[in-house]
This record gives C-alpha cells, sequence and structure tokens, in this order.
C-alpha cells in the first residue's frame, strides 16, 4: 500500500486571540479566544464539515485559513498547484496573493455580500480582471460559462444583484468564487439565510461542481443535518476547540464526546413520531473570555467528574481516523441517530 | 367538542398598498385555533405568516391595512364562564378594547429578543410596566411578580436579573424574559413568531421544553409561526401550510408529515436535508415569487410537479375538507 497523498490543507495547532481592551489607554485586559489549538487537515476533493453554536470559533478558524485574518499562533500547510507544500505564515504579501486564487470564499449572507452596484458580469469578472485577464471579450466568454455551470442564464449577466431571489444571488456568489479555479473552497453557512425550497438546490450546485471541479471543501455551518448531507468528515468545535473529529456516518451514528451527542439529540427533527427524548443540556454556552477550567464543556457535561473540572483533556485517536477530547471517551456509551 | 374555537380566521386579506404596486402579502386566511392546543404556522419567506400574527393583533405596520375577513376572538369571563366573542377586524386598532386585549389576553413573543426590550430600561421595569398595564395593584407587588415569573421561566437568580438591562443577558436568558412577560397577564393566546431562530440549537430545545411545560400549566393556546418543520413537529398539535398569502393545507400534525396532500406540502418535506439520511435532496424547482409579481391562479402553479396547464394557472383552487381535520386547496383533490 502507498502512502496516503499529502493532505490539500494540514491546520497545526491554530489560534486565534482577541484582545479585550478596557479603560481610557485601552490596555489589554484579557484575551478572547476565539480559536485555540486546533488542527486538522483536508484531503483533494474532500469536504471537511465544521460545525458549532455561534461563537465556538468555526467563522474565526475558517478565515484563519483563508488568511482574511492573522491567526495568533499555528500554522496552515497548503499544496499548492506545483505539488510542493508552503506554510501560509511563511509567505511574502505577493506570493500570498498569487495563493489566493487557490482558496476561496462563499458567504453566508448573499444580501450583503454582492456589490449592489455592479452588474453579475462585473461581480463574477472583477476576480478575472484582478488576476490578469485583461480582454473584455475573454471575460465575458468566462463569465458566461462560469454563470452556466452555477445554473444561471449569461443572457442575465448585464443585470444587478438586486434583480435576483436569495437563491440565485448564492449562485452568482458561487461562480464569483469558482472563477479562478480554486482547488479550496470555504463556505461559510453558505445555505442558512435562504429559504428551505432553495436550500437542497444550493447543497445539490455545491455537490455536482465538487464531482466536476474536484474541489475541496470546508463547509462551515451550525445546521447538522445539512453538514451530513454534504461532508465526508466532520469535526465539532465548542468554545474555541474541537471536541471531535470523524468520518461522517460514524460521527452522526456512535459520537463519542457528550456535546456532539447533545448536539445530535437537540437537532429538532421534521417528525412528529420521532419526539424524541433528548438529552437537555443545562446552563450555556461558556464565555470565550473567561473559559471554565480543565474541559470547558464540563459545566454543561451530565458526564462530568473531578478530572474535567482540573484538566484538559488530549485530543485523542480513539479509533482509526476518529478524534475526540474527552476524558471519559473511553467507558461513555453515548447516542447518536442512524 | 363542540365549544367554538378560541380564535377562529376567516378570510382575511391583509394587503400593502404602495406606489410600487399592492403587495398582497395575506390573501384569504382562513383557519381555527382551540383552546390549549398549538396551531403551528409554517412557511418560507413571503408566504405572509408574520403578517397573519401582526394582522390579528392589529399591529399592521401602514401602509398595511385589512381589507377583509373577519377575525374572532373568544375573552375570557371573570367568572371563567364562556366568554364574549368579539370580531378584532373591527375594532379600533389603537381603541380601549384592542389596548385591554393586546399584550394581556392575547401576547406576543417575537424573534428578536435583542430587538424586542428597549436597551435602555431594566428588564424588570419593562415587565412591571406590563404588568401594571393591566392589572390593578401597586408597584411593589408588581415586581415581587416579575421577580417570581422570571424564577418560574428559569431565569438563574431572579433577584439580581430584574435589574439588568437586556444587553447584559445571554440570548437564551433574554428569550425566558421574553416569555415572562408575555406570560404576565396570564394570555389565553400566545403568538409565537419564530420564538427560537436566533438561537443556538441547545438553547432552543430549552426554549421549547419551557414554552411546552408553561403551556400545561396554564393551559394558554399557542400560534408558533415557523420556517422550521423541525420545531413544528416537536411542538404543534394542528398545522397550516401557508404559500404566497394562502393558507394551503391545514391538519392534524401527524397527517401533515405523513399524508400531506398539497403539492407544496410535499415537496417541502422532500426538500429538507435530515439528520438520519444522506439521499441527495429533491429540491423544488425556482423561488418564491416576488410579491410584486404574483402569479395567477394557484400561487403555486409556476414551481408545481402536478401543474395543469389552462386549470391551476387560470383559476383559484378553493379550500376543499378531506377528511374531518384536514383541509387542502389544490385542483386535485376538487
Amino acid at each position: 500500500m502507498s502512502a496516503a497523498p499529502t493532505p490539500l490543507l494540514r491546520v497545526a495547532g491554530l489560534q486565534k486571540l482577541f484582545p479585550i481592551r478596557k479603560g481610557f489607554l485601552k490596555r489589554t485586559a484579557g484575551y478572547v479566544r476565539a480559536v485555540d489549538g486546533v488542527s486538522f487537515h483536508i484531503d483533494e476533493g474532500e469536504t471537511l464539515g465544521l460545525v458549532g453554536e455561534s461563537g465556538c470559533g468555526k467563522t474565526t478558524t475558517a478565515r484563519c485559513v483563508l488568511r482574511a485574518i492573522e491567526p495568533t499562533a499555528g500554522e496552515i500547510f497548503m499544496r499548492v498547484a506545483n505539488g510542493s507544500v508552503v506554510e501560509l505564515g511563511q509567505l511574502r504579501p505577493a506570493e500570498l496573493r498569487a495563493l489566493r486564487r487557490e482558496m476561496q470564499m462563499i458567504f453566508q449572507d448573499p444580501f450583503t455580500s454582492l456589490n449592489p452596484r455592479m452588474t453579475l458580469l462585473d461581480l463574477v469578472g472583477e476576480p478575472l480582471l484582478v488576476h490578469g485577464m485583461k480582454s473584455r471579450r475573454e471575460r465575458e466568454e468566462r463569465v458566461a460559462d462560469l454563470l452556466r455551470r452555477v445554473g444561471l442564464r449569461p443572457e442575465y449577466m448585464r443585470r444587478f444583484p438586486h434583480a435576483f431571489s436569495g437563491g440565485e444571488r448564492q449562485r452568482i456568489g458561487i461562480a464569483r468564487a469558482l472563477a479562478l479555479h480554486p482547488r479550496l473552497v470555504v463556505a461559510d453557512e453558505p445555505v442558512s439565510a435562504l429559504d428551505v425550497s432553495v436550500q437542497a438546490q444550493i447543497l445539490n450546485l455545491l455537490v455536482d461542481l465538487q464531482a466536476d471541479l474536484r474541489l475541496t471543501y470546508l463547509f462551515v455551518a451550525h445546521d447538522l443535518s445539512v453538514v451530513r448531507h454534504i461532508s465526508n468528515r466532520v469535526a465539532v468545535m465548542y468554545v474555541g476547540r474541537m471536541v471531535e473529529l470523524a468520518k461522517t456516518d460514524e460521527l452522526y451514528r456512535a459520537p463519542r464526546h457528550p456535546y456532539t451527542a447533545a448536539l445530535l439529540s437537540a437537532a429538532p427533527e421534521p417528525d412528529p413520531r420521532v419526539r424524541s427524548r433528548r438529552l437537555m443540556l443545562q446552563g450555556e454556552v461558556a464565555n470565550p473570555a473567561a473559559p471554565p477550567g480543565g474541559c470547558y464543556f464540563h459545566p454543561r457535561c451530565p458526564y462530568a467528574i473531578d478530572v474535567c473540572r482540573t484538566e484538559t483533556p488530549a485530543w485523542q485517536e480513539i479509533s482509526p481516523a476518529h478524534f475526540v477530547g474527552c476524558h471519559r471517551a473511553h467507558e461513555l456509551q453515548l447516542a447518536g441517530v442512524e | 367538542m363542540t365549544r367554538e374555537p378560541l380564535l377562529s380566521v376567516r378570510n382575511l386579506k391583509t394587503y400593502f398598498i404602495q406606489d410600487e404596486g399592492l403587495v398582497k402579502a395575506v390573501d384569504g386566511v382562513s383557519f381555527d385555533v382551540a383552546e390549549g392546543v398549538t396551531l403551528g404556522i409554517v412557511g418560507e419567506s413571503g408566504c405572509g405568516k408574520s403578517v397573519t400574527a401582526r394582522s390579528i393583533l392589529r399591529i399592521v405596520d401602514r401602509p398595511g391595512r385589512i381589507v377583509e375577513g373577519e377575525i374572532h376572538f373568544r375573552r375570557p369571563s371573570a367568572n371563567g364562564g364562556p366568554g364574549r366573542t368579539v370580531d378584532l377586524a373591527t375594532l379600533e386598532p389603537n381603541g380601549a378594547e384592542m389596548r385591554a386585549i393586546r399584550g394581556a389576553e392575547i401576547a406576543l413573543i417575537f424573534q428578536e429578543p435583542m430587538s424586542s426590550f428597549s436597551p435602555v430600561h431594566t428588564i424588570g421595569s419593562q415587565i412591571v410596566e406590563a404588568i401594571r398595564l393591566h392589572q390593578p395593584g401597586g408597584r411593589r407587588e408588581a415586581r415581587d411578580k416579575t421577580i417570581e415569573l422570571l424564577r418560574r421561566v428559569g431565569v438563574s437568580s431572579p433577584e439580581e436579573r430584574v435589574d439588568q438591562l437586556s444587553n447584559q443577558l445571554s440570548g437564551g436568558m433574554r428569550q425566558r424574559a421574553m416569555i415572562a412577560m408575555a406570560l404576565s397577564c396570564h394570555p389565553t393566546l400566545l403568538i409565537a413568531d419564530e420564538p427560537t431562530t436566533a438561537l443556538d440549537v441547545t438553547t432552543q430545545t430549552q426554549i421549547l421544553e419551557l414554552m411546552r411545560q408553561l403551556q400545561q400549566e396554564d393551559g394558554m393556546a399557542i400560534m408558533l409561526i415557523t420556517h422550521d418543520l423541525g420545531v413544528i413537529a416537536t411542538m404543534a398539535t394542528d398545522v397550516a401550510v401557508m404559500y404566497l398569502g394562502r393558507v394551503v393545507e391545514q391538519a392534524p400534525v401527524d397527517a401533515i408529515f405523513h399524508a400531506p396532500l398539497h403539492p407544496y406540502t410535499r415537496a417541502l418535506l422532500r426538500s429538507i436535508p435530515r439528520i438520519r439520511s444522506r439521499a441527495r435532496l429533491v429540491p423544488i424547482a425556482g423561488a418564491v415569487p416576488h410579491p410584486y409579481d404574483r402569479p395567477t391562479g394557484c400561487p403555486f402553479h409556476p414551481r408545481c410537479a402536478e401543474f395543469k396547464a389552462g386549470t391551476c394557472d387560470r383559476q383559484e383552487p378553493r379550500l376543499t375538507r378531506i377528511g374531518d381535520h384536514h383541509t387542502v386547496s389544490c385542483f386535485l383533490y376538487e
């Protein structure tokens, strides 16, 4: 058996602290630990789902990966088109700019992420122009091709985004992200602002584009049903830390972290016959500016014991390719969903 | 079971008359809410579910106005006997009777707990104000009642929270305080408009459970408005499915999910991702039309898989009764 190919993206020990400034002199009074030691990789052509509740650091993680914000610590390795591996933090600005063609982002809100004064041609063509496609005719051809790919009619390219519905605008955002033939696409809640009947269209489109263009996705979302549909593997975050990472079906069927199990059981299912016995969590998400000691989840965890209050659980591979950060992972029997 | 329903909406039409055109936000909606049950109203953006709620409370913003229809609400009587029924649609929006009903007999909780409290008054003073507006008694008494209410809805250390501003509370705590305020005058009908949409899923579970528990204790009816079919399946006794200002189907919750009749209901259920499956989704074609461009005939016909040319695009389907508790508005059943 040959060695596994180098992953497209590898993140090691990623950390992002935001200073809290207080008083007249704006002295730093502490830090919000938005992302606190997160490591994962994504293979080429794969989708990694990143889930968690608001404030868990999933969006900050995604933005650090794209270097849209500068991480405080940690390394991000990307295998570039020629096969060599680069660490994003080591790159000079010009090198980073060139690399950005290979990593693109799809945003949550198609109403605010598109400039209302630009036509589709300008919106989708802008990245082409920035990266050197000077000929207008060439750009028009490429934009027409991109619009067709995302299911929009090329005749519409001289219209403005306000003429389109939410789902269509999200298609425009996707076309723009795909303009430069990226290899890694970071999608941050790409369907959560859309009507339910339109969500399915966009999810199917993302799946088809991935197959056609061999894209790699980092898919950030809070909805576990949506994530199950699109991801090969899923990572769960809680207060800036990753608590579990596994293959999608395994994570849903047999979660090993109590927080994952609680999230799965909290998701309301569209079937009145499974008004299930909910594992209801007490209390609320910890404050990332003043997290509790030990495991951040212990104040809400029904299985917490003494060691959980004092020691940070190690990130361990509990079964092949199944990672979990929980002191009691080996002994707990947790229920998932079939 | 022959008692008349608590709330009975008949052929309600609320239109927004604007320079750009006429928006028929609610266009002939009829449904009943029985005492003590939960009616779920589900639909996508622009289906008129929130305007329906605002019409019942008579707080539709201008230029919107109720142009037709009746909203019969049975008011509680002092001695516990059957109350008097009034048509809310005929009342003066700011008249004495509507003000006595709104906030007291019919209470409302909104989606955004952040913006529904005043940021410059304490949580307590706002609940005290609501209590004193509708009930006799002094400030001291109202404050004690407020602390008791906050405790009942699960706000931690209510004696301190009562003097805090809304921005000092988390999203979940704020929604609990909102519920406390809504329940302060013992409503017989609670209208909850997307009450958990802004909340995280673990907090959502807590709030839904709280609403269910309070309903069991107080016996109020709940009209739960949401786009989330999961929330509907968890909470509702009966469901009305709305599309572009109309109720297209109404039935008990089990029938809606396991024997849906309207093509829109069926397509909606097929299109939603489910936590137990990875099968490819079956989307509904197209998008909800813009309100100025309302299709003729059945409003769903341009997206309908069972569209019949010459019928669905020309005539409007009537609400047809199929069985005792199931109504549907579609030519397949006429």
